[in-house]
């Protein structure tokens, strides 16, 4: 190989691909209660939260480190934090769960995302 | 060949009360551990180890028990054996612990490390015995106990208590 060659190894770039280098996985997500009941405190929902991972994932389920960044009490929505190896243990514990307080619930996953902007913009809500 | 995968886990059962001896009994132990997992794995816990989750073996005079599960989840069994505190039977509660003693693939191999602490304990017995009386007895079991291969599935050697 001559110089060209050497030139080109040399200017060749370098990718690097992280797989699941993420440390938090962040949700949106909106609790539906049907009935027109009174509406969760930003603790009461946290505590819903931490109920519905211990019902499926038990004790070592209800300590995972889930964060409530923001919550809104009149549409009942709210940004989660946990870390990204129970991401698919809280999905699942918040798919699952029916009840809060013996009224029926459910709770419904927006966006989900390993970064927090990412979660600022929604294109199904876009309005052009 | 595709063929599912267990482990068996072999478990020994402490306690403090000497009652708790005789109401060591197969399904007693499986409720208990069940349980466990339920309050430590929750109901996917329960679910995933529970496929094939039996107690293939209850020894009540030396208290070893053999669990088998599924291999994809038998780290959920072992994690939970720590949180089962009391056996219950016939409406009596005992506080007890479970040692985990060994983990194998198979029972043979399982039998095979059970021969081999039951006499390592027979020896470490002996060391603390203190009457002559016992001393004499263990010896003669001792002495008296060989390893014939039967056609049988069980070949371990007896314990007289």
């Amino acid at each position: 190989r001559g110089p060209a060659g050497r030139a080109m190894a040399a200017a060749a770039f370098e990718r690097r691909v992280l797989r699941r280098a993420a440390e938090h996985h962040y949700l949106r997500v909106r609790l539906e209660l049907p009935d027109g009941g009174a509406r969760p405190n930003a603790a009461q929902f946290k505590q819903l939260v931490v109920t519905a991972l211990k019902e499926l994932h038990g004790e070592v389920g209800a300590a995972l480190p889930v964060d409530v960044l923001t919550y809104e009490e009149k549409t009942l929505s709210a940004i989660l934090r946990v870390i990204s190896s129970g991401f698919v243990k809280l999905w699942s514990a918040l798919t699952l769960l029916g009840f809060y307080q013996n009224r029926r619930c459910a709770f419904r996953v927006l966006q989900t995302s390993p970064f927090l902007l990412a979660l600022s913009g929604n294109s199904r809500e876009l309005v052009l | 060949m595709v063929r599912f995968k267990n482990r068996d886990d072999d478990c020994e059962v402490i306690s403090e009360d000497p009652r708790c001896r005789q109401c060591i009994e197969d399904r007693a132990l499986g409720l208990a551990i069940r349980d466990a997992i339920t309050r430590v794995h929750g109901d996917y816990g329960l679910a995933c180890c529970s496929i094939s989750f039996t107690v293939k073996y209850l020894n009540a005079y030396t208290g070893t028990v053999l669990l088998r599960c599924r291999k994809d989840s038998y780290r959920l069994l072992c994690s939970a054996l720590p949180f089962v505190r009391s056996l219950e039977s016939r409406a009596q509660r005992y506080p007890c612990f479970l040692n985990t003693l060994h983990v194998g693939g198979t029972i043979r191999t399982c039998q095979k490390f059970l021969i081999q602490y039951n006499t390592t304990q027979l020896l470490r017995l002996l060391q603390n015995c203190t009457n002559e009386e016992e001393r004499q007895c263990i010896q003669k079991s001792l002495l008296s106990c060989s390893l014939t291969e039967e056609p049988s599935p069980s070949g371990d050697e007896e314990e007289d208590d």
